[in-house]
């Protein structure tokens, strides 16, 4: 994230946030309810419109900032590559024929196969950018509802119509780490294929 | 062997291409949602599909129930954080071949994707 995204974070989308109006003194005798003040017009500026837009750029900016992680971690695996080939070369000059120099070779080739290991394993731990994000569409949905609803209480402001992803019914089994529900997945699959075949 | 990876999250197609790379599949095309999955599909040549559940414009289930009436054999794996029994039904009831929770390892994408070839 660079500094213009957090400047816009922290102001609401360059804007300063507005300072609520003082709620007007209540009368010493007073016939009718409080009313509470109405929401801001704009539903993506203020309120629960602003956190969702707040939440979709955290959302947008964490992919971005992925994309540049995996690139890097492609770039080193990349690299690795190109070391593992020109050792490979290197084993075949007539210099590099004695058994010691052999053996050398052979760790360097053993501890570059270790580290292309680790970029892959690291690169898979990105999905926890997907998953992360798939948790925070669930937080906007709720939040919208609430908006929504005051908006239909109050008769007042506008409800989002920004389209949004589909999302998942819970996050509650939603794990973090891998495989977590292999097992559970792979029965249900079993018990809907054998009930099929029944 | 062409495989469409369909998934609204650019970072999760890179990791599921990565993953295809390292068990040898290479030819890959991408779409971001079931639409652009559909006009994919639509070019022609692509034997197997990996779709997420969660997408905006056409989302994973739709995507597979309208592959489904133009292509009732294609495989198709599904890969989701979706991991409700129910979901899971839902989703084999509308097609799905196979299914894979996220996050998920390297070796079961593998041995999904070989059973469903297999």
């Amino acid at each position: 994230m660079d500094q213009s995204e957090i400047d816009a974070l922290l102001t609401g989308g360059g804007k300063a946030p507005k300072k609520p109006k003082a709620a007007p003194k209540a009368p010493l005798v007073d016939s009718a309810p409080a009313v509470p003040p109405a929401p801001h017009a704009e539903p993506h500026q203020d309120g629960n419109g602003h956190v969702i837009s707040e939440l979709d750029t955290v959302t947008s900016v964490t992919e971005r900032e992925s994309n540049k992680v995996m690139d890097q971690l492609d770039q080193i695996s990349r690299l690795v590559a190109r070391q593992q080939q020109l050792i490979t070369d290197m084993m075949r000059h007539e210099g590099a024929q004695s058994p010691g120099v052999q053996t050398a070779i052979h760790q360097v080739m053993g501890a570059g196969k270790e580290i292309q290991d680790k970029v892959f394993e690291a690169m898979d731990l990105m999905q926890f950018q997907d998953i992360t994000r798939q948790k925070l569409e669930r937080i906007v949905h709720h939040l919208r509802q609430i908006h929504d609803y005051i908006v239909d209480l109050l008769g007042t402001g506008l409800k989002g119509d920004m389209e949004r992803p589909s999302i998942s019914h819970t996050i509650a089994q939603t794990g973090t780490t891998p495989d977590e529900n292999k097992a559970h997945a792979d029965s249900v699959i079993e018990a809907f294929k054998s009930q099929k075949k029944g | 062997m062409k495989i469409l990876i369909v998934d609204d999250s650019s970072t999760m197609r890179r990791i599921i291409i990565n993953t295809l790379s390292r068990i040898g599949y290479t030819d890959v095309v991408e779409g971001e949602h079931g639409k652009s999955g559909l006009e994919k599909l639509g070019q022609g040549g692509v034997e197997m599909i990996i779709t997420d559940w969660n997408m905006p414009e056409m989302d994973g289930l739709e995507f597979v129930k309208a592959v489904r009436t133009q292509n009732p054999s294609i495989p198709i794996l599904m890969v989701t954080t979706n991991a409700a029994k129910e979901d899971i039904v839902e989703a084999l009831q509308a097609g799905v071949n196979n299914y894979v929770v996220k996050p998920f390892t390297p070796e079961t994408l593998k041995e999904k994707i070989e059973s469903l070839l297999g």
